[in-house]
């Protein structure tokens, strides 16, 4: 998959201190998270899987020691970033669904209120850093085709910007229109269903709401030639409402909803006007929209803007991004060049701060010139190089403090160990050292952070070589048409209203007109939380991270959501981490799955290589506690409870309570065994030398069956 | 079958609770019946809302039923009058306009609904206590059934010392032989609730439950608000006091899987109604009911490729079904396997069980 990486968690620990001693909570994870992909975090309660989930959110309990790692998102490594930033990036840019829905929501405010004010605040920020964005964007293009040559950039990309705006009203009009639309559409249909069964109790509602709907759907491209019918329809079916309306008879309308359901029928299978090359034939050519049918009228403007402006504006952009793209390389290269001479500073076996912080100046400064203005897809390794440098030092060296807590803790825990071994037992778990981050791992992390930098932008230059420049000046103008788009639309309180109202019925509460007006304490558990659904969705999010969505939830409702969250990541590539501890419903929601036990990543792979060929003891134990529709044998159940995390144990965490726990489990801590392209585990089981273990018969038999049931399918 | 033998141990009659008065009645349970077999598992599923519970707590009295009754070993338990009242009400009206032969049955027949009540009245009121005790409840959520302030011995105990159990040292060996059946061990018993996990205070539940010897346990998601792993160790416990004790269990869930895999009849609840109401096996192999469809098209599996083709079917009761002309009904389309539907959709009931 060369898709877009949307967030990368490198080597990721995390601790929290107790009065007991450091819990060691997230023990060095990686994941990638792609776009549009959703990637399932399985595990027990305690396993560290909500842990990593708040480490995205940045929002960790007091108590978190943040030991190292990257998490890599955009040009922000979120590790490091500081509280203000995350208000601009949590609940907008990665949105979070919490177990327990009561907490998530205001008690004295009005349902209705809170789905609505996330969505008029972004707006309002959102519009105004779409164009911050673009006017960089534009100024760096600007620059660069000069620099490269062109003559005229700017009256080019005056052009580009005027139309541009004039297309994305032209947008926001028509879909607005046809959501219109096909909401009146579908009143219509529910209207019609409710008559024919002389279900009329609420009808009247529905019935303005439908009123309502129509009239706005009225539009150039939308309901078109017969608005004058359907107005007509609507009056008619206004005045007739108010008659049934006493005598609770509404057969008298019935007629009129099938028409004005036709004619809406109709509207919404139009072709779709291409509103970008008509922006264009309405800025330059003529400020009518001609009169003629939508499919001429789209191949008149297509090859109008294209031959008149779009190619050969394409051409020369094309120039300026080539010419800025070398200079970077340029820059690059001159940074490797320093990077690699002030490596050695570093990796002195006792480095002195003085030099390093030297020298990470002169890098970091050398770095940041190595970003290229013209990036649609932002370099987070360059980006975050400056961060990562600072905390990498500062961790260090801040190392050699001595903590008298700790230290305390330390001569306790050793003298308990030490008493152990006196008695003739070898305990399983180690001492944690006293000073509390690992000055080795910390001395490594430094040099590792530069060398790492180095392999990236020798990476970048080799990538660029054969670089396609037309597909990026496609994707920079793409991108630019987005920004437009988002910085002319507008969300006023009554559309937001309408956009809340559609949220609460998609995720399936009745009358949501009713319940708009309601506060959280008058909904039953499953609806609070469709309710929270709801709100993390209005904010449009990159990334949505669902921890236990659906645990309280009943079997039908925990369908219909989850079919809910796999529509809006289709219709909007939403990123999704679903955290979770049962099996059943990872398998319809994930394309990937990590398998997490006692703060580490044990097995992960694709859906199909963790359910049809599990290979960690722990995976095994998940699918067998778990029965499916054909189980009668009796469950297996896991023995003990997880392993204490102040005292993590020496070799595999899971050994203690894994029947076939081989003597090296114990002992040594497994690493990551590659199974296959996708699939990875991390247990001694998979060493060519282990003994070979069957997996137990209850998941055999269930492959095996299932196997069976897909052949009989097809 | 020859399961059909068994004594009936708790026998439902149209049993309905009404919640609210006036315009603004909620029917939680409207007319179910169902009974359930000595040593027996019934399981009881439907949406969140759909009145499952509260059959389980109106069985148990916690609620006053509004009509209907519930009978346990033959002994009336629960009695509600509404039915009788509402019957009343109406022949009252009528009796004002009918002619005097009508009113001569009308007054006979107010007599006899009058004893009824009286009887009714009287048959709630003296229920047996020691006949409520052999009916249990295991309670959904663990750490809320559970008074923090107890020990856990004091918790399970106090069943006993209501009933009337003086003797120290007999409840303190009950507790312990409790606390090993269910798996904890007899250090526990002078700990607090809050430090235990969640499996374990589920436990707990169960021990406070079986220490009063019942015949029989509702258990209402027992299991739903439990991790994985723990959920396999309640139900594996749940099943051995089953054949241990010869508990018959009123299992109300809504993990489907789990209810398959652990009960013997099924009945599934939709707004207060049973809609369909069969073995398990059958059930899943015969779902008649659009609704009994719905749900079952929506479990989830642990199998991806099935998964990712799955479809749901949609439920929507104003187009399934066609009740405008005639009232639905509780019909028996196979021999122990009842449907709620009209008289024609039974007949295509029939015709579909027939072809498959």
């Amino acid at each position: 998959m060369a898709e877009e990486k949307k967030l990368e968690v490198k080597d990721l620990r995390i601790s929290f201190t107790t009065a007991n001693g450091k819990v060691q909570a997230v023990r060095d994870i990686s994941f990638d998270l792609y776009k549009g992909e959703t990637l399932a975090i399985v595990g027990e309660s305690g396993s560290g899987k909500s842990v990593t989930s708040r480490a995205i959110m940045g929002i960790l309990a007091g108590n978190a020691i943040k030991e190292g790692g990257k998490i890599l998102y955009g040009d922000k490594d979120l590790m490091k970033t500081s509280e203000d930033e995350f208000h601009r990036i949590r609940g907008d840019k990665i949105a979070m669904v919490f177990q327990d829905p009561l907490s998530s929501l205001n008690p004295i405010m009005r349902v209705g209120q809170q789905l609505t004010e996330a969505m008029l605040l972004k707006n309002k920020t959102s519009r105004r850093e779409s164009k911050v964005a673009m006017n960089r964007l534009f100024k760096a293009l600007d620059e660069n085709m000069t620099a490269a040559g062109v003559a005229d950039a700017k009256t080019d990309l005056e052009k580009f910007k005027k139309f541009g705006i004039r297309h994305s009203k032209l947008e926001s009009e028509y879909t607005a229109a046809l959501d219109y639309a096909k909401q009146a559409q579908a009143e219509a249909e529910s209207v019609i269903i409710h008559i024919e069964n002389k279900a009329v109790d609420k009808l009247s509602q529905d019935i303005t709401d439908f009123c309502q709907a129509a009239k706005k759907s009225v539009s150039h491209f939308v309901v078109r030639d017969r608005a004058a019918e359907l107005e007509a329809l609507l009056g008619d079916i206004k005045s007739k409402t108010a008659e049934a309306k006493k005598s609770k008879d509404y057969s008298a309308v019935l007629e009129d909803f099938k028409k004005a359901k036709s004619i809406l029928d109709e509207a919404v299978s139009f072709d779709a006007p291409n509103t970008f090359t008509l922006g264009y034939y309405l800025t330059f050519d003529e400020d009518k929209i001609p009169d003629m049918p939508v499919a001429e009228l789209n191949e008149l403007t297509h090859d109008k803007t294209e031959n008149e402006f779009m190619n050969p504006f394409m051409r020369r952009a094309e120039k300026g991004v080539r010419y800025s793209s070398e200079k970077t390389d340029a820059a690059r290269r001159e940074a490797i060049s320093i990077l690699k001479a002030e490596l050695p500073v570093f990796e002195k076996a006792e480095p002195d701060r003085k030099e390093c912080e030297a020298a990470a100046k002169k890098m970091k400064a050398a770095v940041i010139k190595c970003l290229d203005p013209l990036e649609v897809i932002k370099d987070s390794e360059t980006h975050t190089f400056e961060s990562s440098i600072d905390y990498a030092v500062d961790l260090y060296f801040g190392g050699f403090k001595k903590n008298a807590k700790e230290e305390k803790r330390f001569t306790k825990a050793t003298e308990k160990h030490e008493k152990a071994s006196r008695g003739g037992k070898t305990p399983d778990w180690e001492v944690i050292p006293a000073s509390y981050i690992n000055l080795e791992a910390a001395h490594q992390d430094m040099v590792d952070t530069v060398k790492d930098m180095i392999a990236h932008f020798e990476a970048q230059i080799e990538a660029n070589k054969n670089a396609d420049f037309a597909q990026r000046t496609l994707d920079i103008v793409d991108n630019l048409k987005e920004q437009e788009q988002n910085s002319v639309y507008r969300i006023t309180k009554s559309v937001a209203r309408e956009k809340a109202i559609k949220l609460m019925e998609s995720v399936g509460i009745d009358e949501p007109r009713r319940r708009f007006r309601q506060y959280p304490f008058e909904f039953s558990g499953g609806m609070r939380q469709r309710i929270v659904i709801a709100i993390a969705l209005t904010a449009n999010p990159d990334i949505l991270i669902c921890d236990e969505p659906t645990t309280a939830l009943d079997v039908t409702i925990q369908a219909q959501i989850l079919e809910l969250i796999n529509n809006l990541k289709r219709e909007r590539d939403l990123s999704v981490i679903f955290i979770t501890h049962d099996l059943g419903v990872v398998a319809n929601m994930a394309d990937r799955i990590a398998v997490m036990y006692a703060g580490k990543i044990v097995e992960y792979g694709t859906a199909a290589d963790i359910f049809y060929d599990p290979a960690h003891p722990y995976t095994w134990a998940l699918l067998s506690s778990v029965p499916d529709l054909d189980t009668k044998e009796k469950l297996q159940s896991i023995p003990g409870t997880p392993p204490n995390m102040i005292y993590p144990p020496k070799g595999d965490a899971f050994a203690d309570r894994n029947v076939n726990a081989l003597v090296i489990d114990f002992e040594m801590q497994p690493p990551m065994f590659k199974i296959s392209d996708t699939h990875y585990a991390a247990t001694w089981l998979l060493h060519p030398d282990a003994p070979k273990i069957e997996r137990p018969k209850i998941i055999t038999e269930r492959i095996e069956r299932m196997q069976k049931k897909r052949g009989e399918t097809k | 079958m020859s399961e059909d033998n068994r004594e009936v141990l708790l026998k439902v009659e149209h049993l309905s609770m009404y919640f609210g008065k006036g315009n603004f009645v909620k029917k939680a349970v409207n007319d179910v019946s169902f009974d359930i077999k000595k040593g027996e598992v019934f399981g009881l599923v439907g949406e969140s809302g759909c009145g499952k519970t509260t059959t389980g707590r109106t069985i148990i009295r916690l609620y006053d039923a509004t009509s209907g009754s519930v009978y346990f070993k033959g002994q009336r338990i629960v009695a509600g009058i509404g039915s009788y009242v509402s019957e009343l009400k109406a022949l009252r009206a009528e009796r004002k306009t009918a002619d005097p032969a009508r009113q001569a049955k009308i007054d006979e027949r107010v007599t006899e609904l009058r004893a009824e009540i009286a009887k009714a009245k009287h048959d709630h009121k003296h229920a047996k206590k020691d006949l409520v005790t052999k009916i249990q409840m295991i309670y959904q959520d663990p750490i809320s059934s559970l008074d923090p302030r107890m020990t856990v011995k004091e918790i399970i105990a106090e069943g006993l010392k209501i009933q009337g159990v003086r003797d120290k040292k007999l409840i303190e060996q009950k507790v312990f032989e409790m606390l090993e059946t269910v798996g904890l061990v007899a250090e526990h018993a002078t700990r607090y609730p809050h430090e235990f996990s969640g499996g374990q205070r589920q436990r707990i539940g169960i021990a406070r439950a079986i220490i009063m010897n019942p015949e029989m346990i509702i258990a209402d998601e027992p299991i739903s608000a439990l991790d994985v792993s723990i959920r396999a160790q309640v139900i594996n416990l749940l099943n051995d006091l089953c054949k241990k004790m010869g508990l018959t269990i009123l299992f109300i869930a809504h993990d489907l899987s789990v209810v398959k895999y652990f009960s013997d009849r099924i009945g599934v609840m939709y707004y207060g109604n049973m809609v369909e109401l069969a073995d398990s096996d059958e059930l899943f192999r015969h779902p008649l009911h659009p609704y009994t469809r719905s749900l079952l098209s929506a479990i989830p599996l642990p199998d991806p490729e099935t998964e990712k083709n799955r479809t749901r079917i949609r439920y929507n009761p104003l187009t399934d079904h066609e009740y405008t002309t005639e009232e639905p009904e509780f019909r028996e389309v196979l021999p122990g396997h009842f449907v709620r539907c009209t008289e024609k959709e039974f007949e295509q009931y029939k015709k579909q069980v027939a072809e498959s």
